[in-house]
């Protein structure tokens, strides 16, 4: 992207977004600190961020692009190429759900839905990824899918959770 | 005097000095090795290269007490009865096995690696490393990216020290460079569309310790073992850039910053570090020549001197122009002799070379509008021959009444200087005696040209912006066909032996009371002027 | 344990546990009332240290002591930071407190405060736990509504702000400096120390960062005295003058193997066989124990011959493990290959590892390289030796790195191929005759899994970072 480019950029956040993220300066002494706060905010509304995001939100940060996307790349949780599913389902793979079957129903659903994780299924309606401790171990196996935990999960529940996407 | 003991050798250390181990290591001739610290950068303590242990001196009992666990020496003060051991086999096995882990994933391509002769990962891995290899062999990566116009990254190269990520955000201030990812996924990236362009970033191939930051400018051009370093003052600017010159066979192939705490600690600007091919440009001038009947006709050195001693002596009133790129004692033998040929001969500065603002970074580096490394320096010189100080529009003003009947007129800058209206005003001159590296109007009508020295190849002092005098030796010779200013100006004074910059200092130290201090050792960091002004006030 | 009631845990059977109602029915805020009227900060400073309450967190740091590394006469801004960014694997306490009882923890938040002279305070809250940070704002909404929050709460001179700020999904933002960091907006890697938070923190001001459950406890020891708080737990050793003692109720993770999993309060000291056998109901499908992790897959392993440690601070150090962590048990019955414990928790340290510390970042991922390679049948058994060579090295405590991450990486395999290396050997033996042998070249990694372990075979976890 040449200097030219950048000035011409069709601008992605909406000024709810940057409202939003704008609410949050008071709670910290901070511009920087509302890195995370505000990559959430245009995640939830976008399902990713894209390049053109972070340059905007380093703006408003006060900020270099470089600086934001050092720490948004730390994360490895905010996707920057296309936005993911309309849901996004993380599989345990640590101790305990390992103990009892989480990485073959992890398996089962990459199986199933012909994807690996950290990928979106044709329709878009789904993005599957292992995740490491979900920290609900007295519910092992178990999913996070989007704000809903998914307990003792079996082949069996993962397949009716699949299909209630529709 | 706080002491510390290093390996079990005293070491003293100043009360006003903080010192780390690393630094308080080097006093007792023992290198500790590391990678990720740098005295120029914010302690970060991750390569853990550095590793020693460390412990305390009881004051009273002389009993030694050592902590358990190893330190990075980089984080760790040396204070008064601070006791570090970096050669016991609990740090060598810590040396070893960072050495180890930094090379299961680098492809190990000294072979076509710029670094390869001055890296720290090959020195440290031969001095510390293991004896085989003990891991997996990885399928060899060499990806390569280019971080903007003047650097390029070698991606498996990197050992995560993130020099170049601070100097970017603490030193320059743009902050362009990033680390991206986590853990055994990192890499050193830029934000796309916005490259390393800030003026310094030369400066993060010479913090890189591995082969990772390649100078685009230097890249396959020369190994560095065949090249010698030589101590040198960066030109391009009145800041005065403490570099040293890299070259093989005469030839320069890259300058790097050299570290001097009073002008540029340890860096410099790329206006700098890349400005000096000019030195090697085809069409410097070569040879004296003569003009005769319009035509200039090449001449030889040998009896040059005595034939332009004797023009000088016929010409009438004369003036010599002194460049702010001539050393001092260039300047002063110039002067000696034109004064000595005409006592009233006019001096003047000549054309100052000044491109926008001082621009100034973050950690307060600047680089200076003013072009050119020694106006103070000419200055002081012309203003102890002379009662009236002349700048180069005041003496071509002078020239314009007709005074002048001979003139001596010296360059050796990089851009040209002397267009036509300037040329054309010299026009009416019995002698005109022109000294540069280029061709330019002013020199096209010269009686005699006389092809100048650059930098590199002079003997010599600058003074910069702040009073600071430096001195520098030739790094390379200059081409076939020129003698260097010093030379000149040596023979036409009738001096014996070759031009010696040192004795013309030292003439000029005592007479002039400005350089009076540079009478004594000039160290490498050079002296500064300003203590003698204080003192004679 | 038959007379030990519940503390932390009381109220998160009741209907609306984490409505401010019921949790003041329960005698909710009492703890906060008496102290903004009655104590001095000091005072509660003062409660909190004589009760020896210990950070629950994982180190283990005395919570009183923390506190009194605070500047004193600091003209502020001081900070409080809450790590609520439990991502131990098999840890999942503080998730039970803040969904089910965010005012307890409010409330210790407060006090904590209110001690430390803290004027804002951060709720860190990993990305994993949307119902908590839905439980811990409602209670904070609810908080300000009432008057427990903001400028002057009930009155007095002190004010407090309580934020929530999410992570996104890194472990290491569980170490207190990473957390820092996170939160400040950079990438999370932990700081080097000195300067500790306490002198210079988020965004450079003296900070305090202490665990949920951590100030959970706090409240408790306000509302009934460092004496009772005292009267539960396993005494300090006498003959360690280093050992404060391991007191107050805990809240035990159990999960794995077990028939009953969850999360149970009993007085420090409970021994891992008690909570298997006595909470947990004894190991699933009638087999027996094989080993266990005693507080978190960082704290290591324990055979089930060594089930009758306690699992007090001091516990599971004398049978080779890390420490008590957070007293999350997770059980590893008889069938459990050794080979696939150790590459999950080399993997996750692998994923986790923050990349600042050379020894860490290269060592958790050559440990998982191997590991790789042994699970596919191509191990030699010098590969072993390498791998305790690496346990042994990385880490705080042989000083090769910053955090305490990579002993967390070192502990899981010190434990699994000391405790268990005759199944490592005999399994290397059984699926790689031909090449087990020390003399064997060294393997290339130019292999692809057998296409039975599809995560395995993943060429790269990195999700979708920009790459050129």
């Amino acid at each position: 992207m040449a200097a030219a480019d950048r000035m011409t950029a069709e601008r992605i956040l909406t000024d709810e977004m940057i409202e939003a993220i704008k609410a949050y300066f008071p709670r910290y002494p901070t511009r920087q600190a509302v890195t995370l706060p505000a990559l959430h905010i245009v995640n939830e509304r976008l399902r990713y961020v894209p390049l053109q995001a972070v340059v905007e939100v380093a703006e408003l940060l006060e900020l270099a692009p470089a600086v934001v996307q050092d720490t948004l790349s730390f994360y490895g949780f905010f996707k920057q190429d296309e936005p993911h599913g309309e849901h996004r389902a993380w599989v345990c793979r640590s101790v305990t759900c390992a103990l009892r079957g989480g990485e073959e129903v992890l398996e089962h659903m990459c199986e199933k839905l012909g994807i690996h994780p950290g990928q979106t299924t044709a329709d878009g309606k789904l993005t599957l990824e292992f995740g490491e401790c979900l920290g609900a171990c007295d519910f092992a196996p178990c999913m996070l899918a989007d704000k809903t935990l998914h307990k003792d999960l079996t082949p069996a529940k993962a397949d009716e959770f699949l299909e209630s996407l529709g | 005097m706080a002491k510390v003991i290093v390996d079990g050798h005293e070491v003293e250390i100043g009360d006003s000095e903080r010192l780390n181990a690393i630094q308080a290591a080097k006093r007792a001739g023992v290198e500790i090795p590391h990678y990720c610290w740098h005295a120029g950068l914010t302690v970060v303590a991750s390569c853990r290269m550095c590793l020693v242990e460390t412990g305390t001196r009881n004051a009273e009992t002389g009993e030694i007490s050592m902590l358990p666990k190893l330190v990075p020496g980089c984080q760790t003060p040396a204070k008064d009865g601070t006791v570090f051991v970096t050669n016991s086999d609990k740090v060598k096995q810590a040396h070893a096995l960072v050495e180890e882990d930094l090379l299961l994933r680098h492809p190990v391509d000294c072979p076509i690696c710029d670094k390869a002769g001055e890296c720290s990962l090959q020195d440290y891995h031969f001095q510390y490393g293991q004896k085989e290899r003990r891991a997996d062999v990885l399928p060899f990566t060499s990806r390569r990216r280019d971080m903007g116009d003047t650097v390029t990254l070698f991606v498996d190269r990197c050992v995560m020290c993130t020099r170049c990520v601070r100097f970017c955000r603490e030193i320059a201030g743009d902050s362009e460079l990033m680390v991206i990812n986590r853990g055994a996924h990192e890499e050193i990236d830029v934000f796309p569309g916005y490259p390393l362009a800030n003026k310094l970033s030369g400066n993060v191939v010479d913090l890189c310790p591995v082969g990772a930051l390649g100078d685009k400018d230097f890249l396959y051009q020369q190994r560095v073992w065949f090249m010698r370093k030589h101590p040198n003052i960066c030109t391009g600017c009145s800041t005065g850039c403490s570099i040293d010159i890299d070259e093989n066979q005469d030839h320069i192939y890259r300058l790097k910053p050299r570290e001097n705490q009073h002008v540029n600690q340890w860096w410099m600007c790329d206006e700098g570090r890349y400005g000096f091919h000019y030195v090697h440009d085809d069409a410097r001038e070569i040879g004296p020549h003569r003009r005769e009947e319009g035509v200039h006709a090449a001449v030889q050195w040998a009896t040059l001197p005595e034939e332009l001693h004797a023009k000088l002596s016929e010409a009438g009133r004369l003036a010599a122009v002194l460049s702010p790129h001539l050393t001092v004692e260039e300047a002063y033998l110039l002067a000696k002799l034109v004064r000595g040929i005409d006592p009233d001969a006019v001096l003047a500065l000549g054309p100052v070379p000044v491109v926008g603002e001082d621009e100034t970074f973050k950690n307060g580096f600047t680089i200076r509008a003013e072009k050119c490394p020694n106006r103070r320096g000419v200055e002081a010189v012309i203003r102890h021959f002379s009662d009236e100080s002349l700048d180069f529009e005041q003496f071509l003003q002078k020239l314009d009444g007709g005074e002048i009947r001979g003139a001596w007129v010296t360059g050796g800058y990089k851009q040209p200087m002397f267009d036509e209206q300037t040329a054309e005003r010299f026009s009416g001159l019995e002698l005109l005696i022109v000294q540069d590296m280029f061709a330019s109007p002013l020199w096209r009508q010269a009686d005699y040209q006389l092809p100048a020295s650059s930098f590199a190849e002079r003997d010599g002092s600058y003074v910069n912006y702040a009073d600071r005098l430096q001195s520098v030796k030739w790094a390379i010779r200059p081409p076939a066909g020129v003698w260097s200013e010093g030379q000149t100006y040596w023979r036409l004074l009738k001096r014996p032996g070759l031009y010696n910059a040192r004795q013309a200092l030292n003439e000029l130290a005592a007479e002039i009371p400005f350089f009076a201090v540079a009478g004594g050792e000039i160290p490498p960091t050079g002296v500064d002027l300003k203590l003698n002004q204080l003192a004679a006030t | 344990m038959a007379d030990f009631e519940p503390v932390l845990l009381a109220n998160i059977n009741k209907p609306d546990s984490h409505t401010l109602s019921v949790y003041e029915s329960g005698g909710g805020y009492q703890a906060l009332r008496k102290a903004l009227k009655e104590m001095t900060s000091a005072q509660v400073v003062d409660a909190v240290k004589s009760s020896n309450l210990r950070g629950r967190g994982g180190a283990g740091f005395p919570t009183g002591l923390k506190w009194t590394f605070l500047p004193k006469d600091h003209p502020g801004p001081i900070y409080m930071c809450i790590n609520a960014d439990e991502s131990e694997p098999g840890t999942f306490n503080n998730r039970i407190l803040m969904e089910q009882d965010p005012h307890q923890v409010i409330e210790g938040i407060i006090l904590s405060s209110y001690a430390t002279r803290a004027t804002t305070a951060y709720v860190y809250l990993r990305y994993e736990y949307p119902l908590s940070l839905e439980r811990m704002q409602g209670a904070i909404d609810e908080c300000y509504a009432a008057g427990l929050l903001g400028k002057n709460i009930q009155g007095s001179d002190f004010s407090l702000d309580i934020y929530m700020h999410r992570g996104a999904a890194a472990y290491i933002c569980g170490e207190e400096t990473g957390l820092i960091e996170s939160l400040e907006g950079k990438r999370a890697w932990p700081r080097i120390k000195p300067p500790f938070p306490a002198v210079e923190g988020v965004f450079r001001k003296p900070t305090v960062v202490n665990n949920i459950e951590t100030v959970a406890c706090v409240t408790h020891i306000i509302n009934r005295g460092a004496d009772w708080f005292k009267s539960m737990g396993v005494p300090a050793d006498p003959n360690n003058p280093r050992d404060p003692g391991s007191y107050g109720p805990k809240l035990y993770c159990l999960s794995g193997h077990v028939n009953k999993p969850g999360c149970y309060e009993a007085p420090m000291g409970l021994t891992c066989r008690e909570l298997v056998d006595e909470f947990g109901g004894g190991v699933w499908k009638g087999r027996k124990a094989k080993a266990a992790i005693p507080g978190g897959i960082s704290m290591g392993l324990i055979t089930e011959a060594e089930f009758d440690i306690k699992l007090d601070f001091a516990g599971p150090g004398k049978v080779g493990c890390l420490g008590l962590g957070t007293a999350a048990v997770v059980v590893l019955d008889e069938t459990v290959s050794m080979v696939d414990f150790l590459h999950n928790s080399c993997r996750f340290f692998a994923h986790e590892s923050c990349g600042q510390c050379t020894p860490c970042r290269e060592g958790t991922r050559w440990s998982v390289e191997m590991l790789n390679r042994i699970k596919d049948g191509r191990g030699r058994l010098k590969d072993l030796d390498l791998l305790l060579e690496i346990g042994d090295s990385i880490g705080i405590i042989p000083g090769t790195t910053i955090c305490g991450l990579a002993d967390g990486a070192a502990w899981p395999i010190k434990n699994a191929i000391r405790k268990f290396r005759g199944e490592f050997e005999e399994y290397i033996k059984r699926t790689n005759p031909s090449g087990y042998s020390d003399d064997a070249p060294a393997p290339s990694l130019n292999y692809r899994t057998n296409g039975t372990q599809v995560v395995a075979a993943q060429p790269s976890w990195w999700p979708s970072a920009h790459s050129h």
